[in-house]
């Protein structure tokens, strides 16, 4: 399974993904590795901004591209999708960060200045 | 992340904690504590509104820089200092209800925290698909089998 190691990678994901038309390229080029000029056609926006949203998803590690002279070829990197269980990943980091915080919240309130001594008996 | 006998997912996640879970069972209940350590990362602020009794509800809002994460859910659980259970609701993640159960474990003049996500049925992946991440996972299914190792991730295992 994918293990993300930063939470800003998952956003990046996230955020690539919460657009339709990039989910529309994604599934495109998913269908068939394709140039920008081909990925751009079947939409209603201009070259430039579909090559923006490519940028995006490329950020993202979603999509890859090569350049051979003047076309830039697209195709899909499946990885951060794969399996679809990126929520659970979401969620599992969600949770160990908060924990990572508890932990340090509990030193701080119950263990104070001591040095390490039992502290925090009961209440 | 583990796969349940009847086709369901959950996530457990233990951590021993450095006080007795008295302590870390109130730091649950507590709206003060949970705004403290609710926001790690890139979470500037955090706000409780709890209600913790059986049937009881709760709303955590935690603002990011850019985002809002907003999470509510009920109390189903509530049994002082051994465990909670509630539903859990991310108003930005898909819509499905999911369960979590925290468990408060004494280790001595310690304790350990298990937290057991579970919920994300098989058949609710139907809205993950909506979102398009099934349809995209699916499509790649047959083209993983032809294409090279990624050289390249966005992730990494230390």
């Amino acid at each position: 399974m994918v293990e993300y190691q930063h939470s800003a990678e998952l956003d990046r994901v996230f955020s690539a993904l919460a657009d339709p038309t990039r989910r529309a390229i994604l599934r495109a080029v998913a269908a068939c590795p394709a140039t920008i000029n081909q990925i751009a056609r079947p939409f209603p926006v201009s070259l430039n901004a579909i090559s923006k949203h490519v940028m995006v998803l490329e950020r993202a590690g979603l999509l890859r591209r090569e350049i051979k002279g003047r076309e830039h070829h697209c195709w899909i990197e499946p990885r951060p999708l794969r399996e679809a269980d990126v929520w659970l990943e979401y969620y599992r980091q969600f949770w160990e960060l908060r924990m990572d915080a508890l932990a340090t919240y509990l030193v701080r309130k119950y263990k104070g200045a001591k040095k390490g001594g039992a502290h925090g008996k009961d209440r | 992340m583990e796969k349940t006998a009847d086709g369901n997912y959950r996530i457990v996640v233990r951590r021993k904690m450095p006080v007795p879970r008295e302590l870390v069972y109130e730091s649950w209940t507590d709206p003060e504590g949970i705004r403290e350590w609710m926001c790690p990362g890139d979470v500037i602020s955090a706000e409780a509104t709890l209600d913790v009794r059986v049937g009881g509800a709760f709303r955590i809002v935690m603002r990011g820089k850019e985002r809002v994460h907003e999470h509510v859910g009920t109390y189903e659980v509530v049994d002082p200092p051994a465990k909670l259970r509630f539903t859990w609701a991310g108003l930005e993640t898909p819509k499905e209800i999911t369960r979590v159960t925290v468990e408060f474990v004494a280790r001595g003049q310690e304790s350990e925290l298990i937290i057991t996500h579970e919920g994300f049925s098989k058949g609710k992946e139907a809205e993950r698909y909506e979102m398009g991440w099934g349809t995209i996972a699916h499509k790649f299914a047959g083209y993983l089998a032809h294409s090279p190792k990624p050289s390249r991730g966005v992730s990494s295992r230390h």
